[in-house]
């Protein structure tokens, strides 16, 4: 019985390593299209209600509308126009229908263009693929939402540590569309009521002028009939007093050990702060008074990861070492990681660091008949009142040595996801290596951290014996030398 | 993507929660006990490095050995 287990494991071992593991794919569909091309004029926007949310330090935009197929066919593709800059920071699109949640399948394809050919213009479109075409006359609500990253621009640029900041947004009064828009209206949300610039252009009925400012809400409309295409430049300045927490780069890795029971995550965070500079020197003293009479700053000054419960063993390094300005609270239902970082993190600054933590696998690992099922978050990040935005995500699955068939599944937006691929890593006790599944995201928020990635694989028994089968062999070919070095006669001979 | 894995783990109710062979606040005395095993059986093989016993000392004391690894990293924190 125990020849035919380590002769099961030779043989998967060796299958193994002939096998090639690797394998990538493209996760985003595109959709290639001549650089003439523009969206057959077959919808009407009966309703538009445009919601630009400037609460966070990122952008929020939600676009619902009622589209009405004006074409005499069924219609099932609706183009919305981006410019090539909006194209590059927007993230996380995604489209439901307002009415009835229960309709699924809308399919999203940003459209690229011809590379061959100059474009005539800058505008570009997510195609947007309808669950069933719609016919003549008939109307769809859409509940359209994005986010756009490295959107808010500091004004002024520089200013003193204990100084108010206050950020910049530029945008169009009407919701661009490939469309006509019949009625619409765009509602600007701020995060305070100190507005103190924001564009004012000429109203219509009894209002004299938009926007119509109530509160922290400034409302530009409702307008009536806008043709195709048409925009109205606008810019809204307003207080911003909390950090512009922007992280270029998230290495997270999620490594999976059936020996231990355990999974263990590490996320290496490059962070910048993107809000205004200092405009002189920083000041330590200015720092801890200001911390005494008014703790409210524009500098990123903590973090605080809310972590799954029963995680352990949390640490947090940067590039200097062991950073001890940290505390770990555990309850049954969540641990918190608090975090301070070495400085406090003003406009412009930098400041990598590395977290991790442990955590059982009972709870994130099933096994499901010969499969096993892994689900953790895709990001978790730290958990800000006035949010993260995360350029680059890369999300590593380390596998054990020898996990094959792996598949994946995830409910973060699928427009942010670029690519996957298969590969091998090795690292300790490993022979083969272990299988990994890296997958790679842009332009996500913190508003996704509750999205989670579902991981399937295979892992037979002769591939979890391999690791101390290897040992079991190294040992006996020590025994074995030993005993042969016993049968060498080395004394001297008497002849 | 496999859309199917997301109905799979929520209607898995049946799937049952992974443990592992040893739980973690017991890797360290299994491991060190594998451990110890391991090496008086060495020495046991050590006082006499006969053919005969190869198998009686040498094949326990490398399974031994080999799981006592195993479990001692784990022990360690390197969840191998």
């Amino acid at each position: 019985m125990k020849f035919t287990g380590i002769a099961a494991a030779c043989l998967s071992l060796l299958s193994t390593a002939c096998a090639n593991t690797s394998a990538a794919g493209s996760a985003s569909s595109k959709v290639v299209l001549p650089s003439t091309f523009k969206p057959p004029q077959v919808f009407n926007n009966a309703n538009l209600v445009h919601i630009i949310s400037l609460e966070k330090n990122y952008v929020k935009e939600s676009i619902n509308v009622l589209i009405e197929n004006a074409s005499p066919d069924p219609q099932d593709e609706y183009f919305l126009p981006f410019t090539s800059e909006q194209m590059e920071k927007i993230g996380g699109f995604e489209v439901k229908d307002r009415k009835n949640s229960g309709i699924v399948g809308f399919t999203i394809d940003a459209v690229e263009f011809d590379p061959s050919r100059q474009l005539d213009s800058d505008i570009q479109f997510y195609r947007i693929k309808l669950p069933a075409p719609l016919s003549p006359k008939d109307q769809q609500t859409l509940g359209i939402s994005f986010y756009y990253l490295h959107a808010l621009k500091p004004l002024p640029a520089s200013i003193e540590q204990t100084d108010k900041q206050y950020l910049t947004y530029a945008f169009s009064a009407y919701c661009h569309s490939a469309y006509p828009t019949l009625k619409q209206k765009t509602e600007i949300k701020l995060p305070s009521a100190d507005v103190p610039d924001y564009t004012k252009i000429a109203g219509n009925g009894e209002t004299k002028e938009f926007p119509i400012k109530q509160g922290s809400k400034l409302t530009y409309g409702p307008f009536p009939e806008v043709p195709a295409g048409a925009s109205s430049p606008a810019t809204v300045r307003y207080e911003f007093n909390k950090p512009v927490t922007h992280v270029s780069q998230l290495e997270r890795d999620v490594e999976v050990s059936h020996w231990g029971g355990n999974v263990a995550f590490e996320e290496r965070y490059t962070l910048f702060h993107y809000g205004a500079k200092l405009s002189s020197q920083f000041s330590r003293v200015k720092w801890a008074q200001s911390q005494y009479f008014s703790p409210q700053t524009f500098a990123l000054k903590e973090m605080k990861f809310v972590l799954g419960a029963g995680s352990k063993d949390a640490y947090f390094t940067d590039v200097i070492g062991n950073v001890s300005t940290s505390r770990f609270r555990v309850t049954k239902r969540e641990a918190v990681l608090e975090l301070k970082p070495r400085y406090p993190i003003f406009g412009d600054w930098k400041y990598p660091f590395t977290v991790g933590w442990n955590a059982d696998s009972s709870n994130y690992l099933k096994k499901s008949g010969s499969k096993f099922l892994l689900k953790v978050p895709f990001i978790e990040g730290p958990k800000q009142a006035e949010g993260v935005e995360y350029e680059h995500v890369d999300v590593r699955v380390v596998l054990p040595e020898g996990a094959e068939a792996v598949n994946f599944y995830t409910t973060a937006p699928e427009t942010s996801i670029i690519e996957h691929s298969v590969d091998i890593v090795r690292t300790y006790l490993d022979t083969v290596g272990r299988t990994v599944l890296t997958i790679k995201a842009r332009n996500l928020v913190d508003e996704l951290r509750d999205r989670e990635l579902i991981v399937s694989y295979e892992y037979s028994t002769a591939a979890a014996l391999r690791k101390p089968f290897v040992i079991f062999t190294s040992t006996m070919t020590v025994f074995v030398g030993m005993w042969l070095l016993s049968k060498l006669d080395v004394s001297f001979s008497t002849k | 993507m496999d859309s199917s894995l997301h109905e799979l783990w929520h209607t898995t109710a049946s799937g049952s929660p992974f443990q592992p062979a040893v739980g973690k606040g017991s890797q360290f005395l299994v491991g060190f006990v594998l451990l110890l095993i391991g090496l008086a059986l060495t020495g046991g093989f050590a006082f006499n490095r006969s053919l005969v016993n190869l198998p009686v000392y040498g094949v326990p004391a490398g399974l031994a050995v080999a799981f006592g690894t195993v479990y001692m990293f784990c022990a360690v924190g390197v969840y191998v």
